[in-house]
């Protein structure tokens, strides 16, 4: 059976929890004229987030059985785009604005769609070469350049 | 000066010729925002924070504050006006705070009065917009003046009343909210702390140095993890679109909707000023508030354009509304308004009481502005009404995609690092499997923006008193928001165990 989504979450929030509590005990107390340091605000939350991750759990463990709903959900679209938009920023500053958004766009649309290349690349190419050159030429900004070859 | 003569050079401020193509570009976002299904205002506003940023990055940084937060603030009641035109034509809301206006919006269309639905939606929001305005108007001073004698000590119980608000109202279950909220406050302390300038939880990676960027995670929360979800999980349908025939409503129409438009606005714009409480409470209430003053009750839901009318003249209230705590008290009531004052900060620009003396230009300006704004987004949505209804047809195929691109783009002109941009990819994984979850994320993004100011002033509180934890006891006004935060969260608590059906604010 699968677990379900809120004990994960109030496991990982109990985590999150702990270790604010116990890191916040690592920073020095206090600062020169304040009555009170840094640690506190952090250490206080840190406790509150434990105590609500441990009622989240026993909520969850109360209302365990409760039917999980199943709808029809597009995996393998929703992977494809999400891997090409890690690649797409992993290689953002090594092959540029121009050709990773280009590519990472063509890839997406494709995905989404598997008709009309010519139209997908035509917006991808507008989209990115459109976005660089008023950023960059008009606008001055930086946006990592076609490395050249 | 008196508040008419800051109004003039407020106005003065807005008639810049930038200025109004600001405000338009605003609010024709703003229309297109509503009009999409899946960009909601949070998101919308979020993603143009770093456009603005890069638009106005050659003005003088008052000025630039000022347009940007033009802009992004005719984002914000834009899309009120826009996500009327999906719930009347498609029955599908744009936004959430146009749900119930599907219950006799659609209903209208299917008459062949969809034509007037929209048209009372843009009169009744235009309306709306004008009278939350005067409010504003009329109250920012006077509020501003009693929020000056605030100490620290004040500020930071009001503050805990904000975030117990937004955490009180959102979702279904208030373990998570609260979750959500306390874990907002966490990320918030890292980074260097302002007061004591320790580092605290960086670990020696520069990147955390300066702190978890706000804008990253609300782009990534809101944006991408919509983006995710509509990927996920919506089918490809074929969308009937209601025809629209005639632009202008009847006489007997506008004589129907006019008490309904008036009421609407009023209650909208008190619930909207309450923190916590937004346009969807505001235009669910001014419904139910309808049918209960109406004579024949039975025509709601069969196409009754006060079921129209009056929504939709709430949630644009409500949105001006929520401009009034954020400016006079730096103190933001809901998720949009969070990203507003984030992007003022930004800026350097900190909206509260000092905003009216510190910067008047931006304050004033961006009153003087929506003024304008409502009046171009009447123009637009009654003979450009049909323009709009296009929009809808914008294939899912490159609109998703393109909203990733501009979300990195955004991201990566303000930060200039791959770090955030892998931060807002999982932010985007996060967002949709927290919201999916019934683990609301906007009261993640406003502890977000107010944690640093909750913790600075409760540290200033201390070390007044020397330590004294009853500082915030012994203050009167401290007290009286205290108690009004605990009993915000205690409340629908207690309404629960005995039974009774809460009525929640979805995000918007």
């Amino acid at each position: 059976m699968k677990l379900p989504f809120d004990y994960i979450a109030g496991l990982a929030f109990l985590l999150i929890g702990l270790f604010f509590t116990v890191e916040s005990r690592k920073i020095s107390e206090s600062a020169y004229g304040s009555a009170v340091g840094p640690d506190i605000f952090p250490f206080v939350l840190g406790l509150l987030l434990l105590i609500f991750s441990l009622r989240l759990l026993y909520e969850t463990f109360k209302k365990r059985g409760a039917a999980v709903k199943r709808g029809n959900y597009h995996y393998k679209k929703f992977f494809i785009i999400l891997i090409s938009a890690i690649l797409y920023v992993s290689l953002l500053e090594t092959i540029g604005y121009i050709l990773s958004t280009f590519l990472f766009l063509l890839v997406a649309f494709q995905t989404m769609e598997r008709r009309g290349i010519v139209k997908s690349i035509l917006v991808s190419a507008a989209f990115s070469f459109g976005v660089y050159l008023l950023f960059v030429e008009l606008l001055g900004g930086v946006l990592p350049r076609l490395p050249l070859f | 000066m008196s508040t008419v003569q800051f109004l003039m050079d407020g106005f003065a401020t807005a008639f810049q010729w930038h200025n109004l193509l600001f405000a338009f570009a605003g609010v024709v976002i703003g229309t297109a925002v509503g009009v999409l299904p899946g960009i909601g205002p949070m998101s919308g506003v979020a993603l143009l924070i770093p456009v603005t940023a890069t638009l106005t990055s050659g003005l003088p940084a008052e000025a630039a504050a000022a347009s940007s937060i033009i802009l992004l603030a005719g984002v914000y009641y834009g899309a009120m006006y826009g996500g009327s035109t999906t719930s009347i034509l498609l029955n599908t809301p744009g936004e959430s705070s146009s749900v119930v206006t599907t219950l006799d919006g659609y209903q209208m269309a299917k008459q062949g009065r969809a034509g007037a639905a929209l048209s009372i939606a843009a009169i009744g929001s235009f309306i709306a917009g004008i009278v939350a305005l005067i409010g504003l108007v009329l109250l920012a001073q006077p509020l501003s003046n009693i929020a000056l004698e605030f100490g620290p000590a004040e500020y930071f119980s009001l503050m805990l009343l904000g975030l117990a608000a937004v955490s009180g109202l959102a979702g279904n279950s208030m373990t998570k909210a609260l979750i959500m909220t306390i874990a907002g406050l966490l990320l918030a302390t890292i980074g260097i702390d302002a007061v004591s300038g320790i580092a605290r939880f960086t670990y020696d990676i520069p990147v955390l140095f300066s702190g978890i960027e706000f804008l990253t995670i609300a782009v990534g929360l809101f944006a991408l993890g919509e983006v995710f979800k509509t990927i996920l999980e919506k089918d490809e349908e074929d969308e009937n679109i209601a025809k629209i025939n005639r632009i202008f409503p009847t006489k007997q129409d506008l004589k129907d909707s006019t008490p309904p438009i008036i009421r609407g606005s009023l209650l909208g714009f008190f619930i909207g000023v309450l923190p916590g409480a937004g346009a969807t409470l505001a235009s669910f209430f001014s419904y139910i508030t309808e049918k209960k003053v109406s004579k024949n009750p039975e025509k709601f839901g069969k196409g009754a354009i006060e079921g129209v009318a009056a929504p939709e003249s709430a949630n644009n209230a409500a949105s001006g509304g929520a401009m009034i705590p954020l400016l006079t008290l730096g103190i933001p009531g809901s998720g949009t308004t969070a990203i507003l004052m984030g992007a003022l900060i930004m800026y350097n620009v900190q909206p509260g009481p000092l905003l009216f003396e510190e910067n008047p230009d931006v304050a004033w300006g961006l009153i003087a502005s929506m003024f304008i704004g409502n009046l171009m987004l009447l123009v637009l949505n009654m003979p450009l009404v049909r323009v709009f209804a296009k929009i809808i047809q914008t294939p899912k195929k490159y609109l998703l995609p393109i909203i990733v691109a501009i979300s990195v783009f955004g991201v990566y002109a303000v930060q200039f690092a791959t770090f955030d941009l892998y931060l807002l990819i999982g932010c985007g994984l996060l967002g949709y499997l927290l919201s999916k979850n019934d683990y609301p994320v906007a009261p993640l993004v406003l502890a977000l923006v107010l944690g640093p100011m909750i913790e600075n002033n409760m540290r200033r509180a201390l070390t007044i008193s020397n330590g004294e934890f009853s500082i915030f006891l012994t203050s009167p006004l401290s007290l009286v928001f205290l108690i009004a935060a605990a009993a915000w969260l205690l409340v629908p608590l207690l309404l629960k165990l005995k039974g009774r059906q809460v009525i929640i604010n979805e995000e918007d």
